[in-house]
Order: structure tokens, then sequence, then C-alpha cells
């Protein structure tokens, strides 16, 4: 065999490898989802979303009161979470563009974004839960907003990156400050991006658990008050899943069905919106 | 004494993918064998399209197609059962903005023949030194060869790239706009290189500068969209063409 | 600070309030670091540094406790999912970036973006559910047949294949971090100019060959930063590992053993801690990892800074 077929066999074996690479991802993707929908679709009816937990070993009732609380951590977290982002995102993108101080904000928001989730469980743990002994929703939607910020500022700031200098110029030059130049202009330029960028960190941290699990806790009973442990879908997913009964097992299936369809439905479409609004 | 026939290009039309009206439009023409042929014509003329045929670049992107024939050595390059590698190595390339690979001076000197198989150190040592002279650049670079392409300028790294093509020793030796990104002095190298390498090699360059095109060439070629438009030797072109759209575009009517 | 006070006052206050923003960064990472300081103290001035990370013991009861089963765990997982993670994203990120018609090339990155965005606890479900029986019932035992004869290799394949292991901890930890590497080292491929590659080709390098030549080492920095950024992740997982790991503390040479991380042993017993230094250890844990995944993240973004300027060139 002469070289030159050697060297197109062994090139053709590499590239089948890395073909068979990337099906094996598609392979697990489909494999994953396919199972949380065979399980979670059996389990899923009306009474998940309109009943409390019946008592432990007793099959019914529902989990109306992990959606609500859900809904009330992720609400607060992103009250707090997204403002602070945003406008830190503009500090560094606008007012100190090309400063040391928003090159090490950008840095370490970045550090940040991908710092492990318990630990900030831990440190809201001995900030909010420690010195008022008890958990709370409060201190659920603190760890959250934790997490948030980070992800918000760091979209922001690249979405307004985007925005191309002269229209700030143009802005200026009918003279306008800063402010308004900010306001009317560059985040309306920017607005579809800054927007997505937050839809994407909300689905983000409606799928966390782990800073969950020491600040707000569960809660097997309804409650819509944030002073009290809370129920949420994913704390309640981890105890349900790691639990003994097998009614359990089957509403943590049908919770994480949810989850998943509506964190893979909005980071999709998200992703599809900015690709179509700032890559063609 | 007849300039011998190194490539005829006949009756050659050449598609983009997706598109029914061809960038280039029955082209006939000759290229003479170790003499300078120069392709000019205003930007879209598809003076690059035509070069990149002769080493079948097109083939790497989906859904280009020929049409007619490009014989070279009594063989159409065209054809299906050409071997691209093979083609490759007899027709070079240097492209409008130097391209060193990310690794050593020596190692981009040697890397076309190490993919044919040379290990043997000294054939390697003593063929990249070759080239290097060829290339003029050996002087510079002997007593650093280990270190990266990277870190040579603008004007040297094409020259590498010009070694690095000549290392295979090819019979043809495409030029797309060789000197295009860099300065006057380096412009000059690059150029009296050029003139002196007809002697062992045929040379086929693009160029948008006709002075350049004036100052290297033997023989002329002037394109418009798509068409060859007049082929004769340099002189004639520049200084009595036959066609008037070539005396408007020499004469800087257009372009 | 002379430019900021000549604005007039709606900028002014806007300035400060955003600056305020930007500065919640600063203040959430130093605060971090204080309060976890704090919280270990206890344990820090019973344990000392060195010690705590060897001491293998890990007794509520006896109150000795020591970090080195869930560091061994930490270090195993991660080391093993890259193993698995990197071959794999690279092959996906060159099936991209040069195999792929490009008709699949969106299909197969919006499957990679999917893969990134579901929630850790539904890769620990799973992983719980599905993996790990196929796991205690097929591969497991099929590994132990084939390598466990031999004489080192088959340690690492000692024991009772029960699923909730070791093993299928890093399978799962590599599904999850492979999304990251790939789409990074996709990214990083597709920045070759087409002229560096076209070059090489022009010199008869097979798509292969231009790929292994010049695109991979082109794109070196890059990929380093992907992999250091996966790392950096897959040390802070607790979610996707903690459904099959077992929690025990113990430095095991088999893989298809319990083991224990720090994520994990955090999640599992931070509520059940009824001491003062059984706290303060854990919180001694959480600032360790804290500190070593902020180091090691702060390395891939060093990679990824580099990569960025190369290119610009």
């Amino acid at each position: 065999m002469d070289l030159k077929t050697k060297r197109k066999i062994k090139g053709n074996i590499a590239l089948l490898l890395s073909t068979f690479a990337a099906f094996m991802g598609l392979f697990w993707l489909v494999f994953i989802i396919f199972d949380v929908l065979r399980h979670g679709i059996t389990a899923l009816n009306l009474e998940l979303f309109l009943e409390d937990p019946a008592p432990p070993g007793v099959p019914g009732g529902g989990l109306r009161n992990a959606f609500v609380g859900q809904f009330l951590i992720t609400s607060v977290a992103t009250i707090i979470g997204v403002p602070l982002g945003i406008l830190g995102g503009t500090f560094i993108a606008e007012y100190a563009r090309g400063t040391v101080f928003a090159k090490v904000i950008s840095i370490l928001s970045d550090i940040m974004v991908s710092v492990p989730s318990i630990v900030v469980g831990t440190f809201i743990y001995a900030l909010l839960v420690k010195p008022f002994g008890h958990f709370s929703g409060w201190a659920g939607a603190a760890a959250l907003a934790f997490i948030m910020v980070p992800v918000v500022l760091r979209t922001t700031e690249d979405m307004l990156k985007l925005v191309p200098w002269t229209l700030r110029e143009a802005a200026f030059a009918l003279g306008a400050s800063y402010f308004r130049v900010i306001k009317d202009v560059v985040y309306r330029a920017a607005a579809t991006g800054i927007l997505t960028g937050v839809i994407l960190a909300i689905a983000r941290i409606a799928g966390e658990t782990a800073p969950l699990l020491f600040t707000s806790f569960n809660n097997s009973y309804f409650t819509t008050n944030m002073n009290e442990p809370i129920a949420s879908l994913t704390v309640t997913i981890f105890n349900y899943a790691m639990g003994p009964y097998e009614d359990w097992h089957e509403k943590a299936w049908a919770a994480a069905f949810i989850i998943t369809v509506v964190i893979l439905i909005v980071t999709v479409t998200s992703r599809m919106i900015i690709h179509w609004r700032y890559k063609s | 004494m007849e300039d011998n026939i190194k490539i005829k290009v006949k009756n050659f039309s050449f598609y983009y993918a997706k598109s029914d009206k061809p960038a280039l439009k029955n082209i006939n023409m000759p290229v003479y064998e170790k003499k300078v042929t120069a392709l000019i014509g205003p930007s879209g003329c598809g003076k690059t399209t035509l070069l990149r045929s002769f080493n079948r670049m097109h083939d790497l992107y989906y859904g280009n197609r020929y049409e007619g024939e490009i014989i070279m050595d009594g063989k159409n390059i065209l054809s299906d059962d050409i071997d691209l590698i093979e083609l490759r190595s007899k027709v070079g390339m240097v492209f409008q903005k130097p391209t060193p690979f990310p690794m050593s001076i020596f190692d981009n000197v040697a890397y076309g023949l190490k993919l044919r198989g040379i290990k043997n150190k000294s054939e390697l040592e003593a063929r990249v030194e070759k080239a290097l002279k060829q290339a003029a650049l050996w002087d510079e670079v002997k007593d650093r060869l280990k270190d990266s392409a990277s870190g040579l300028s603008g004007g040297q790294q094409q020259r590498l790239v010009i070694a690095r093509a000549l290392a295979v020793e090819p019979e043809v030796l495409l030029f797309d706009e060789p000197t295009s990104a860099l300065d006057p002095i380096s412009t000059g190298k690059i150029e009296e290189l050029v003139v002196g390498l007809k002697e062992t090699v045929t040379i086929i360059i693009v160029t948008h500068n006709m002075q350049q095109a004036a100052r290297v060439s033997d023989y002329t070629a002037f394109m418009y969209l798509g068409e060859l438009i007049e082929f004769d030797k340099t002189d004639i072109i520049f200084t009595s063409p036959k066609k008037k759209l070539t005396e408007d575009y020499v004469s800087g009517r257009f372009g | 600070m002379k430019k900021f006070l000549r604005l007039p006052a709606a900028d002014l206050i806007f300035a400060v309030i955003s600056f305020s923003a930007s500065f919640t960064i600063l203040t959430l990472i130093f605060s971090t670091i204080l309060v976890l300081y704090n919280e270990s103290s206890l344990a820090i001035h019973k344990f000392g540094l060195l010690n705590f990370i060897f001491t293998v013991d890990w007794d509520p009861v006896k109150e000795v406790f020591g970090a080195a089963a869930s560091l061994y765990g930490t270090l195993i997982t991660t080391v093993l999912a890259l193993s698995i993670a990197v071959p794999v994203s690279i092959g996906i990120a060159i099936f991209l970036t040069e195999i792929s018609p490009h008709f699949l090339k969106t299909p197969i990155g919006i499957a990679i973006e999917m893969l990134a965005a579901i929630p850790s606890i539904i890769y620990g479900m799973w992983g719980l559910f599905t993996l790990a029986p196929i796991m205690a019932e097929y591969i497991e035992p099929a590994l132990q047949s084939v390598f466990g004869d031999i004489p080192v290799v088959g340690k690492l394949f000692e024991g009772t294949p029960m699923g909730v292991d070791l093993l299928t901890a890093s399978i799962i930890l590599s599904i999850m971090i492979t999304p990251f590497i790939a789409s990074i080292s996709r990214d990083s491929f597709n920045l070759t100019p087409d002229i560096v590659k076209e070059s090489a080709y022009a010199l008869g390098a097979t798509k292969w060959e231009v790929i292994k030549d010049i695109v991979i080492p082109y794109s070196k920095l890059g990929v380093y930063g992907g992999i250091v950024l996966a790392l950096g992740r897959a040390l802070g997982e607790t979610m996707a590992v903690a459904f099959v790991l077992g929690n025990k503390h113990q430095i095991t040479p088999s893989l298809l053993d319990a083991a224990a991380t720090i994520t994990v042993t955090l999640a599992n017993e931070f509520t059940e801690a009824d001491t003062d230094i059984y706290l303060s250890s854990l919180f001694y844990l959480a600032l360790i990892l804290f500190i070593l995944s902020f180091t090691i993240l702060a390395v891939a973004k060093f990679f990824l800074l580099r990569a960025e300027k190369h290119y610009q060139r």
C-alpha cells in the first residue's frame, strides 16, 4: 500500500471517529430527553398542579406547593438579580468602557458564572439562615439572585458592546447626555439581546437545586410566606427521587419532565432569536 | 524560437455552487512553460477564479462545477480520475496574505515534504535549505530555523510561504496577488524572486497592479466580467493592445 | 473622577447607581471568602490546613473530620469525566466544522445547546433510574470480566457492581461537560482563516492532515480554555453526581465503589450537621472548593483571553 493510500485511509478513519462522536453526543441527548418524556408523561395529571402533597407513603396528591414556591423564589430572585445585572453590565460597557475596572469586573463575573452553586448555598446559609434560626424563601431567592447577577451582567455587557459606537456618537452630536443616550438609543438597540439574556438567566436559575438545599429548604405544605421554608420543584425532585416510595418517584419524573420541557423550549427559542437577530 | 505550452485552457467555463450564471465564460488560453503569465483585470473579472482552477482549489467547496478542459502535460486536470494530491504536488500556490502554519520556520518549509513521507533528517535539511535559498530567505533565517514562523515580518513570511511551496519542487507556481498585503520594499523583493524563479518553474500570477504585471510578466491575459478579452505578450498588451477594452483598462480609464 | 463630576445630575446619579451595581461582583466574591473563612475558623484551628487535606477520617461521632476522601472523589470523578469528554467533544467539534454537511450544522448545534441547558438534577435523576441499573446489569459486569484478572488494572473494577459508584458518576459528569468543550472548541476551530487551510490543501494535504496539523494547533489556546472551563464546572457539580455516588467517605482504588465528593458531602450532610465542629468542617470543605474552582476558572479565563488576542492579529 503506497503512502498516499495510507494517508487517505488514516484520515478517513479519524474522520469517521469524529462523526461517531458527534452522533454519540446526539444519542445521549435523545436518550435522556426521551427517557424524561417517557417517565414523565405517564405521571402527568391535573392533580399535580392543583393539589398539595399527600402524607408520605399515601399515594395521590400533587405538587402545587412546589410550583407556587418555585415561582415565588424565582420571581423574587429575578427582581433582585436582573436590575443589578443590567445596571452593572451597563456601567462597564458604557461609562467605564476600556478601563481596568471594567476588564476586572468582566473577568470576575465570567468566573462567578461557573462557580459551584452549592457553595453559594452555604454562603447564604451563613448570612441569612443561621442568624435567623430558620430556612426561608427569602434566603433561597437571595441564593438564586447571587447566581443571576454575574450571568445577566455579562450578557448585558456583550449585547451593549454589539451596538455600534457610531450610534452613540450620533446621539451625542444632537446634544444628549450619556444617560439619555443609553436610555433612549443604546438600550433600545440592544433590547432584544438583553431581554433574551435575562430569559436565559431565568431559565438557568429555575433549574438550580443545590443553592436551595439549605436556604429555602423544603416544605410539604402549601405556603406563600417567604419567611418560612418553602417548597421548590427542584428540591422536591431531589427528595422524592431519593425517597423510598414509587409514587414519589413518579411525581419526581413528572416534575422533571415539566422543568426540562419548559427550560429547553425557552433556551432553544432564545438562542434562535439571538442567532437570527445578531448573526445574519 | 516558439515557447513551449505547459498548460492549455480549452473552452473552460466555471460555475460557483448554486449559480446558473457562469463565473468564467469559455476561456481559451495557453500558459507557456517557464514563463511568467499575468492575469489582470478589474475586481470581479474572474482572474482569481481562473487561477484557483489550475490546482482545483474550488473542489474544496461543495457544488462548484467546471466545464471544458485544462490540459497539462497531455492530461485534462479537470477530469474525475485525477489524483488531487498529485496535482497539487505539481502545481503550488501562494496566497494574498502570508499564511505561515503554526509551527517553526523549518517545519513550515518541510511540511509538504513530510506529507510525502520524507523522513530522512539530512534530506529534509538539504531540501529546506535549497528552498529557502531559492526564496531568498536563507540568510535571514538560517540561524533560527527552530523559531516560530509567526515571529517573522510580513515580507519574510511571504517568502517563507514561497519556500514552502518550492520545497516540493512543483512545475507550476500560482501567485494570487502575493504582494497586496506587503510594503513596497518587500513587494520589490518578491517581484525579483518571481522573475528569477521562472528559470525553474512556470508561473501564473494574478495582480490588480498593472505596473507589477508589466514589470514581471512575459505574457499577460486581460479579463473582464468572466471572459478572456485579450491574451498576448506583455509588451503588446501594454503598448499596443488590439482591443479597445484592453486599451481602456491599461491606460487607467476604469478599474 | 473629574470626568464624572462634570456630568449633569441625571447622569451622575445613573453612573453612581450602575457603578454600585457593578461593584456588587466584587462584594459578592470578597464576602463569600470572608464568610466562608469565618464559618470554617473553628475547623481550621482544630485541624489546620495540610492535616485537614490529608485526613481520610470523616467521623461526626468522634468529631474528627478530614477532606481527603471528598477531595479524592472530586479528583477522580473530574479526571475520569474529562478523559471521556475531551476526545468526544473534540470529535464533535471536528465533525461540526469540517465534516458536517451544511444543513446538519444548525440542528446539531442546537442539540449541543440543549444538552448544556438541561438542569443537572435531571441528569442526576436519569443517572439514578436509567443509567445506574444499566451499568450494574450490563456494563460493569462486562468490564469486570474483561479487566478483572489483569494485575493492576483489575483493581479498578473490584467489588460488587451496584451502579452507584465513581464510574457511573464520572460518565454522567462527562456527558454534562461535553457541550462546553464541544462548543468552545468548535468556535475556536472556526476561527482558523480559510486561506491558511487552503495553503495546506494546496500542498496536497488531506482533510484530516489539515485538521490535525493546522486547525488544531492554530486553535490550541481556545481548546485549552474550554477544557479547563469544563474542569472548573465539573469540580462544582452537585446534583448530577449526588444521586449516583453513594456518599461514602472512603478512598478506594475501585471505580465500582461508592465514594464522596465535596459537593455531594455538602448536599447530603449540611442540614444534618448537629455540632459546631461538624458544621464548621463542612464550611471548611466549601471554602476549599470555592478557592479551588475559582482558581481553575481563572486559569481557563486566562487561556480564553490569550486565544482572543491571538486571533485578533
